[in-house]
């Protein structure tokens, strides 16, 4: 549902977009039916000739029903959606997955820019060959990527919608988090969180690219060539 | 009755008329435009450290102008560690569209016409005399007063803040400020600055240039 308005571009977008939807239908389900109920009931007990009105204290245990039914079965439903909330939140914020292909790339969010770090043609940052781009993050399909964000000055927030990925960077930590593109494509990174009067004009870009795009741009890029790294 | 509706109804038509005409265009208003750069650079445009804002008050229209351009093609402020560039890249960016370099010129005429700012000295221990010598380097472009040159895209440096001629030359000498090859007067710049061997030079290189400055006030006639 989610994806037809905005692509889903990561493993755990799949996850999140479930439990948005899951939430959509449950709650769009009671909402519609209560609205019915409550609508109809008006309609039917409205003001009529010759009809006194009734006075409700609500303490017949028929009276009590239309409350208490829907409230245990509401109850459920929440249940539903704690389950699936607390997986996600695990998935996406708990857990730290790792494969023998990981990287890792910094992100820094400044007034008013991102400067995002690359592993350079070694693989590894903070290395002489390390890419630093502003306003650009170039990553590779498939492979899974460790974060480690930071902020230069005010709280930032790095949200890159197409991941459903959202983390606030707060000056003097380091929060370290992860995603794995699962499309190529070039798509939005944003601030989400009010950082000065630059907040608006502080948008960047992510490259989601093939593994053979990904390298012609390192070695456009880097400083050091493949060659040289491959010889250490 | 009828009439009087009739009446009624031409004048609401000839109203409505009026306000549907095409607007005499005015184009961009800079002091309206200011305001936003007002924010870091303050009310008077005259600067302020603590945001990184420099004293932009006499400095002529064709170096603002020539420096607002620069930061919104990202040939200015796109250096990971050039952090008060980050921020007027960003800034620049607020001027978009059609209108962009009418808005630019409309902020930069409205800067370039306000009372010139004299900032208060940040630091004191530069040396003038030593700095004289290291200014030798910089008379071919900024001129022996220092009151620059159009010809050569040098701006006048005497009215600058003397924190912020700091950090540019230290920013040019690093190639934080001269890091695209497209900006011609910063990669001179960043040969300029290669000249001062260390801080303590750039210090007294700008207190050089501020007592230029200080010599100019004082032989303008009281007002």
């Amino acid at each position: 549902m989610i994806e037809r308005l905005l692509p889903a571009a990561s493993t755990s977008a799949t996850e999140i977009d479930f439990l948005f939807s899951l939430i959509f239908w449950l709650v769009g389900f009671w909402f519609v039916l209560s609205e019915a109920i409550f609508f109809g009931l008006i309609l039917r007990f409205r003001k009529r000739e010759g009809r006194k009105a009734q006075y409700v204290t609500g303490e017949l245990q028929s009276e009590k029903r239309w409350i208490t039914v829907p409230h245990l079965l509401v109850l459920v439903c929440d249940v539903f959606i704690v389950f699936f909330a607390v997986r996600a939140w695990h998935q996406v914020k708990q857990d730290l997955p790792t494969a023998p292909t990981q990287q890792v790339v910094r992100v820094e969010g400044a007034q008013w820019a991102w400067i995002f770090t690359h592993p350079g043609p070694d693989g590894k940052l903070d290395s002489a060959d390390d890419i630093r781009k502003v306003n650009e993050l170039h990553v590779e399909v498939d492979r899974l990527y460790h974060f480690q964000l930071t902020s230069r000055d005010v709280l930032h927030s790095f949200s890159v919608p197409v991941f459903r990925l959202k983390q606030d960077a707060i000056p003097g930590r380091v929060i370290t988090g992860w995603f794995q593109p699962t499309k190529t494509g070039e798509h939005d990174v944003q601030c989400a969180e009010i950082c000065g009067i630059g907040h608006g004009l502080m948008p960047a870009r992510i490259h989601i690219e093939t593994s053979e795009q990904h390298a012609a741009w390192i070695a456009a890029n880097s400083t050091v060539s493949v060659a040289a790294v491959a010889g250490r | 009755m009828g009439a009087t509706f009739s009446r009624t109804l031409g004048a609401a038509l000839a109203l409505a008329a009026l306000a549907a005409a095409p607007v005499q265009a005015e184009g961009p208003d800079g002091a309206e435009l200011f305001q936003l750069c007002a924010q870091c650079h303050g009310a008077d445009a005259g600067g302020r450290e603590l945001f990184l804002a420099p004293n932009l008050t006499g400095l002529p229209e064709w170096y603002l102008l020539g420096q607002l351009r620069n930061f919104h093609a990202g040939l200015r402020g796109m250096h990971p560690d050039d952090t008060p560039g980050l921020r007027m890249f960003a800034m620049a960016r607020s001027f978009a569209g059609a209108l962009a370099d009418a808005e630019m010129q409309a902020v930069v005429a409205y800067i370039a016409k306000l009372p010139v700012a004299v900032p208060e000295p940040t630091f004191t221990d530069g040396d003038p005399a030593k700095g004289a010598a290291f200014y030798q380097v910089c008379t071919a472009c900024h001129g022996a007063d220092g009151k620059g040159n159009q010809a050569l895209n040098a701006p006048p440096l005497t009215a600058e803040s003397d924190w912020y001629l700091l950090s540019s030359l230290e920013r040019y000498k690093s190639g934080v400020r001269s890091s695209d090859p497209r900006n011609a007067n910063a990669q001179l710049m960043r040969g300029m600055a290669a000249t001062l061997p260390d801080e303590q030079a750039m210090k007294d290189v700008i207190a050089y240039i501020r007592s230029l400055g200080a010599a100019q006030a004082s032989a303008q006639p009281a007002p």
